[in-house]
């Protein structure tokens, strides 16, 4: 019986869900902390930090923007 | 009108009610943490999702073309089988709707087939690895799996995020949240409306409509069952979706983003792996970790508990209705008067339980978030 069941598959979903749930969770993290922190730096005239912090919530969004494409992917090519 | 083209549609019309039923009662999965932390106003959230799950249907390029495939013999799968099967489904669903208890409706569908399938042919019908291997396994692993990752989720989110304004810092997880239901709905109509095509396509096959060992379903098949599952997804079961969203602990922004953004990802991984969970079961642990991380008597456990004793439940309950339903259509023989009875007496049910829900509250997502 236990036969049936993939080890494999179950052990490797063990660690890679979390992490992706994890990448997904830290990505949109980076989007709203950067975004709040640049608004707030620009409030204060302190635009380098708000370029630098717009930086870090592009790039959180440039993750998140590829996470959704690849579920995108997932989705249309499981069969 | 001989009585086998009654019994098809009978059946055709059977999935397509267990699909409405599957959007009705799933809805919650991807739209109770927006509604309750009002990312999204409950009729637009349903909308959204309801549009995606239509969308979705189309999307797949595959279509399930066996119903509890490896888990009972293929060989004995005939219409009436099939419809044994779906009440089954449709009963559990019901049921734990009117309870108000997220519970999978695919463990539905395979418990009510199982129970059909073993009243049919006796137990060397059912096959235990299958079963194991893609009912137990995973309906063990998938809240397990996603109430860690959303309790990791949360704890990185608010060490992150935790010094911040929280008017800006919940408007960015609304927003959030937004992408991560349209992504839930989408998936969830790529998912579950391709079970019910897979469904009416068997028993067209079954019943000599359609040739073949493993044909494409019909266009009228895919447009049906993606309207069925958009039609239930469209009038939300606003019972779970309260359980879901406000019941279970008050969430706020950054744990509903939690909960679905890390759901999701345990659930496509999941499908990347080959290793498909249960949304309902990956959602609902996700809610819960999201919550208990936080804090953990903020929980209301004996509610959770509530819902783990229905997902115990589904499997075997689905399958004595499945079973008993089998065995009343077959007293009456080939005649299609067994299952016009059934269909009957189960919508009769459902209208029954409906009005006495509506009497208590909302039965459907017409609601603001604190009814």
């Amino acid at each position: 019986m236990t036969a049936a069941i993939d080890s494999d598959a179950l052990l490797e979903l063990v660690w890679a869900a979390p992490l992706a749930a994890l990448t997904v969770t830290i990505a949109w993290g980076l989007v709203v902390f950067g975004s709040t922190r640049a608004a707030g730096a620009r409030r204060q005239g302190r635009t380098a930090s708000a370029v630098v912090h717009l930086g870090v919530a592009a790039f959180g969004a440039a993750l998140f923007t590829g996470a959704v494409v690849f579920g995108l992917i997932i989705m249309t090519a499981k069969g | 009108m001989d009585s086998d083209i009654i019994i098809l549609v009978i059946v055709v019309a059977t999935a397509l009610a267990f699909d409405f039923t599957n959007g009705f009662h799933d809805a919650a999965n991807a739209v109770a943490t927006s509604i309750s932390t009002r990312a999204l106003a409950p009729k637009t959230a349903v909308t959204l999702s309801a549009i995606l799950n239509f969308a979705g249907a189309f999307i797949s390029l595959e279509v399930a073309a066996t119903i509890a495939g490896g888990i009972v013999d293929a060989g004995l799968i005939s219409t009436t089988v099939i419809f044994a099967g779906l009440i089954g489904a449709i009963f559990w669903n019901v049921l734990t709707w009117y309870y108000g208890l997220p519970s999978s409706s695919s463990h539905a569908l395979i418990g009510g087939v199982v129970g059909a399938a073993f009243a049919a042919a006796g137990a060397e019908a059912v096959f235990g690895s299958g079963l194991l291997e893609k009912v137990i396994v995973p309906a063990l692993v998938a809240p397990i799996v996603a109430f860690s990752a959303a309790g990791a989720c949360i704890l990185v989110t608010y060490q992150l995020v935790g010094g911040l304004r929280p008017g800006a810092v919940n408007g960015g997880y609304r927003l959030g949240q937004i992408a991560s239901a349209s992504l839930l709905s989408l998936s969830h109509g790529t998912n579950d409306a391709q079970k019910t095509m897979g469904v009416i396509t068997l028993a067209l096959v079954s019943h000599g409509s359609l040739q073949g060992t493993n044909p494409a379903p019909p266009m009228w098949v895919i447009v049906s069952a993606a309207t069925a599952i958009a039609l239930g997804t469209y009038s939300g079961g606003w019972r779970i979706i309260r359980t879901m969203g406000t019941r279970i602990y008050k969430m706020d922004p950054a744990q509903g983003f939690a909960a679905q953004g890390g759901g999701a990802a345990v659930l496509l991984t999941a499908s990347h792996l080959g290793f498909p969970l249960s949304t309902t079961h990956s959602i609902t642990g996700a809610v819960l970790g999201a919550g208990a991380a936080k804090r953990l008597s903020a929980v209301r456990w004996g509610l959770a508990g509530n819902i783990v004793v229905a997902w115990i439940l589904t499997l075997p309950a689905a399958a004595i209705v499945g079973a008993l339903t089998y065995g009343v259509s077959r007293v009456f023989g080939a005649s299609a008067l067994g299952p016009i009875l059934i269909s009957l007496s189960l919508l009769a049910l459902t209208a029954v339980m409906f009005a006495k829900r509506l009497r208590r509250g909302p039965a459907i997502t017409t609601a603001p978030v604190d009814a």
